[in-house]
């Protein structure tokens, strides 16, 4: 058991507070997932820049490796709005530069030292523990954007920490994040075929290859809908997942419908979550849902 | 008739209340449901029960002859091994709608999920809109009337329930077949949809005469060695 949720505003504008929205259905499903809580938010995008957010380390046993990330990353160039909050230190960085080399100097640092999240408008924080205590941490309900997935997460095959908790980044491709509810029961065998080929793997839990998958197929031009009709076809088990990118949002379901997932709309945004009980504590009582069918893959974007 | 908030409730607190009042022979009206589970979940008492909004999962579940209204959508397992009443959703059902019913009536006036009617024994099942995928898995007993279409794998492993669908149905299952219906069969329908829709909804739905009858095709009732082609499509 999972939770996850995500949010669509159609509008465009960036402007509301999608942080609260995402945050406020992360409570409600929290009881599906008590061991780690994080979000993917997408803000208006800041000059074309990239921003960074940098895990330093895991709790309690870090060194303080700050400096050395800033000193490699301005090699490449001068970062800037560097702030560290709860075990992450957050910058802006030119947007031209290749993601690769940027996230390869930053990492570089520490074995321990990982790119949580790059892009003109993604933002992913995550920790361990509730949707409450990611908002003492972060004040994510003061985020204002487009777009939002978050996660809670219930272990059960691999361990609590922060780099296994999700959302994931799509490594390398920029503004790409994935939430999973589910197992991806050939895992091992499709991650094998990508460290075949130098891809690099953060972690053991097996929803980090939906996001090495999503990167692979955008970055070979496929549209994120005929990733998510590829993904049907590559990934055995049960999975309902959301994929977020710049500018849209969107989800499939495995072919025997094993997972929850319900999703419904308006004119003014989409919205997704694994249990009911989170749309009606944000949405009320109008807003009309329906469970996503076996195979069904959906998108929304602007 | 009494109401009953499930605001500052339990799950446990709001079931035994439910439960004292159908006692009390008050109908109940249960406001701020909210979509949260189990709720309506064992009631052995007769009489009426309105949920005044959504349900989470497994809702009327395990009851015995009451009779459940839903004035929203209702999440996976609702009405599960319900042995007699009569649960209605206005909305949506999710996964697993009527999961091993021995009796009663579930009518889902929207969609329902996957599997809706697995394992069935008895009673009956009305989708009024369209039903997921394996609906009618491994069905033993009772009747499903599924109004509009039925997802892939529809009937699949079935033994004796037997299903009618009004729309189109995407891919049978394994050992389902469409049969013949019969006069019987036209009477039934039109009776159960007299019965449990609104003359509103019957008015958009096809005649009786107009539904697909699908059944069991008993290849897989019994394990014969010579059939091993049969059975190694349906492993």
């Amino acid at each position: 058991m999972c939770g996850i949720a995500g949010y669509y505003d159609k509008s465009s504008d960036s402007t509301g507070l999608i942080g609260c929205t995402v945050l406020d259905m992360l409570r409600a499903l929290g009881c599906r997932g008590p061991d780690s809580a994080g979000v993917a938010l997408y803000h208006a995008p800041a000059d074309g820049d990239f921003v960074l957010q940098i895990k330093l380390g895991e709790a309690g046993h870090s060194q303080n490796p700050t400096e050395n990330v800033i000193a490699k990353v301005s090699a490449l160039s001068k970062p800037k709005d560097v702030s560290t909050t709860g075990g992450y230190l957050r910058l802006t960085i030119d947007g031209a530069l290749d993601p690769g080399r940027v996230a390869a100097a930053v990492e570089s640092t520490g074995s321990e030292v990982e790119v949580v999240s790059m892009g003109r408008r993604l933002e992913i924080v995550k920790q361990v523990g509730s949707p409450d205590r990611l908002e003492e941490t972060f004040r994510i309900s003061e985020f204002k954007g487009s777009h939002g997935i978050g996660h809670t997460r219930m272990s059960t095959e691999s361990k609590v920490d922060l780099s296994h908790s999700q959302p994931f980044w799509a490594h390398g491709c920029p503004d790409v994040a994935i939430v999973h509810n589910g197992h991806i029961t050939n895992y091992h065998k499709l991650r094998r075929q990508y460290e075949q080929h130098g891809t690099r793997f953060y972690t053991e839990n097996d929803s980090e290859i939906i996001g090495v998958y999503v990167a692979q197929g955008l970055s070979r031009g496929l549209s994120l809908e005929e990733v998510l009709h590829a993904a049907l076809a590559d990934w055995d088990g049960s999975f309902s997942c959301l994929v977020s990118t710049a500018d849209a949002m969107g989800f499939v379901k495995d072919s025997f419908a094993h997972k929850p997932l319900l999703f419904g709309e308006t004119d003014g945004f989409a919205v997704v979550a694994t249990e009911e009980v989170a749309l009606r504590a944000v949405f009320g009582s109008e807003l009309k849902v329906r469970e996503a069918g076996a195979r069904e893959v959906k998108v929304w974007r602007n | 008739m009494a109401e009953l908030t499930c605001e500052g409730r339990t799950i446990r607190e709001i079931n035994a209340e439910i439960r004292r009042l159908l006692k009390d022979g008050e109908a109940v009206t249960v406001s701020s449901p909210g979509a949260r589970h189990n709720l309506g979940v064992a009631l052995l008492e007769s009489g009426d029960v309105l949920f005044d909004g959504s349900v989470g999962y497994y809702c009327a579940g395990l009851i015995d002859g009451v009779k459940v209204r839903i004035k929203g959508s209702a999440g996976w397992g609702l009405a599960e091994s319900m042995l007699s009443g009569e649960v209605i959703v206005e909305g949506n059902a999710g996964n697993s709608a009527g999961a091993a019913i021995r009796g009663g009536a579930l009518v889902v006036q929207g969609d329902s999920g996957a599997r809706t009617g697995v394992s069935m024994k008895n009673g009956l099942i009305i989708v009024t809109g369209s039903c997921g995928y394996m609906s009618g898995f491994m069905g033993q007993g009772g009747k499903m009337i599924i109004c509009g279409d039925a997802a892939e794998a529809f009937g699949d492993s079935m033994y004796e329930t037997i299903c009618f669908v009004g729309g189109e149905i995407a891919d049978l299952g394994n050992d389902a077949i469409v049969a013949e219906s019969t006069d019987e069969d036209k009477q039934f329908l039109d009776a159960s949809l007299t019965r449990y829709l609104p003359a509103s909804v019957r008015a958009n739905l096809p005649d009786g005469g107009d539904f697909k009858k699908v059944v069991s095709g008993r290849k897989l009732w019994n394990f014969k060695k010579s059939e091993w082609k049969t059975w190694e499509q349906a492993l």
